[in-house]
């Protein structure tokens, strides 16, 4: 599903990262675990092809990133939920205008986009704040905004980058337990963190990051 | 499906972003407004000179002793040269008439005859004016031996023309250089206005939005805007026409109200200029989003 061969990727500053080799198959969970500058921003945006290797290549759905079109980045998008630490919602919009967005972008009916917004926001608890808008919520709550538009339409791989590090303790596991029940509903998920202490407590496969190199991939 | 989305869409931003908007329909009106003022200014310039131009038509003046059959052959003759588009006929009885009209004494009692000759006045078409076609004109007429004098103002005639090509320069460059400076304030300010739409862009890209669904509301958007744009620059030019009017400033020949070309023209390059300068904004900062 997801294939990294042989790939470097330089930046105008340096090399950031280094002969990176990995596979990650369907419902695998995968933290990519390094401190910060290690890379691990970088390898999710190769997932989602916004950034593109100098060597090597990288391949999502069968599609490489050295042939790939433009047209294909949107398609392979649309099968990708990303969850960022910032949480990227539209500070403009209601919660329900939120989560529905991927869905009005398929071209959904609005009654069927209404039943999966409801049924999603009933999972994450977010039921009694549709109507609210994101600065009315906490930051707990509106990384679970950000988490249900992310799988609103049940992608085939999450990416999470860094979802806890605005977030209390208690914030941070009501979002890491969604993240897991995203993952055992079927879904493959690359979390990116650079807390030690979320591998100990939720183990999976773990690749760990240092300077843009994979220093240990460890299998369950 | 996805036309609702993209028609919701354009409109919801419009009342999402209700002040760069009103800003950007405040722009687009101000640069319609000053060309079409232009527009006018120049047409009506060149009506009233125009007008002028055409006071001076050609008078053929006949010999004595022409024969009412050779001055009809030599009207038909003239009727059918291209770009006449009126001939009027004097006989000498009407020249006489006029004399007596505008001096008050009669030919006849005071000379005993009337030495007035009849003449034929010939209207040019206003494409056909000029000094040369004229002078061509002219030379055809020599070699009738009825025709005794043609009174032409080539002098005040060719001013008039140079005048007239003057302004057509003038204006031109000054309606281009005001379309340039408008163009440019307009797409600055539209890519204002998208600029603020950035964390919306980047977020539907981010979601899988293709380039046409992230464009497509923009351009609709923009549309609108042009189109309500058009519609108040239009609004306000007849309200300028109609207080010159009121007020006794001057009653203006050409108006736009006459020209409903000119309206669709304005409403048409509003769209253009808000839909096209709105696109292009968004297509740059495709540039820079993920």
């Amino acid at each position: 599903m997801i294939s990294f061969e042989n790939v470097h990727l330089r930046y105008d500053t340096g090399i950031s990262l280094r002969d990176l080799n990995f596979f990650i198959d369907k419902d695998e969970f995968v933290y990519l675990f390094g401190p910060t500058g290690a890379g691990k921003s970088s390898i999710l945006k190769m997932i989602y092809m916004d950034l593109f290797p100098n060597d090597g290549q990288v391949e999502i759905f069968n599609i490489g990133s050295s042939k790939v079109k433009r047209k294909e980045i949107a398609h392979i998008r649309q099968r990708i939920g990303m969850v960022f630490q910032d949480f990227k919602l539209l500070m403009d919009r209601d919660i329900y205008s939120n989560i529905a967005l991927p869905l009005e972008l398929r071209g959904l009916k609005p009654n069927e986009i209404r039943s999966k917004v409801v049924r999603k926001a009933d999972e994450f608890g977010l039921r009694s704040r549709l109507n609210h808008f994101p600065h009315e919520l906490s930051s707990g709550e509106q990384q679970m905004v950000s988490l249900a538009r992310a799988v609103i339409d049940s992608p085939d791989i999450l990416l999470v980058d860094e979802p806890t590090a605005h977030l209390d303790q208690e914030s941070a596991a009501g979002v890491t337990d969604a993240i897991w029940k995203v993952h055992d509903s079927g879904t493959c998920v690359v979390f990116a963190t650079n807390k030690v202490e979320l591998p100990k407590r939720e183990p999976a496969r773990t690749i760990s990051l240092v300077s843009g190199e994979i220093i240990i991939d460890r299998e369950l | 499906m996805k036309l609702g989305y993209i028609i919701n869409e354009g409109v919801a931003g419009i009342r999402r972003s209700k002040m760069p908007f009103m800003n950007s329909v405040f722009s687009v009106t101000i640069a319609l407004v000053l060309v079409g003022v232009g527009v006018l200014f120049v047409d009506n310039g060149l009506k009233y000179i125009g007008d002028l131009q055409a006071d001076y038509d050609l008078e053929i003046f006949m010999q004595n002793d022409a024969s009412s059959e050779e001055i009809q052959e030599l009207a038909t003759i003239i009727s059918e040269y291209p770009g006449v588009i009126r001939m009027d006929y004097l006989s000498k009885q009407d020249a006489a008439d006029l004399y007596s009209a505008e001096f008050g004494e009669n030919l006849l009692t005071l000379l005993g005859e009337n030495p007035l000759p009849s003449s034929l006045r010939v209207t040019f078409e206003e494409n056909y004016r000029s000094s040369v076609y004229i002078q061509a004109f002219l030379q055809s007429m020599k070699q009738f031996e009825t025709i005794d004098d043609v009174l032409f103002q080539k002098d005040l005639f060719n001013r008039i023309q140079v005048i007239m090509q003057t302004i057509y320069t003038i204006a031109a460059a000054a309606i281009f250089l005001v379309i340039l400076v408008t163009v440019f304030l307009t797409a600055n300010n539209l890519r204002l206005m998208i600029l603020a739409r950035y964390e919306f862009i980047e977020a539907i890209r981010l979601l899988g939005a293709s380039d046409f669904m992230i464009k497509a509301p923009f351009f609709l958007e923009g549309g609108i805007l042009g189109f309500l744009g058009g519609t108040f620059a239009v609004l306000i030019i007849v309200g300028l026409e109609q207080a010159l009017a009121a007020f006794n400033v001057i009653n203006l020949p050409v108006r736009i109200l006459d020209y409903p070309e000119v309206i669709l023209g304005t409403l048409l390059f509003g769209i253009s200029l808000s839909a096209l300068g709105v696109l292009k904004a968004v297509r740059r900062m495709l540039r820079f989003v993920a």
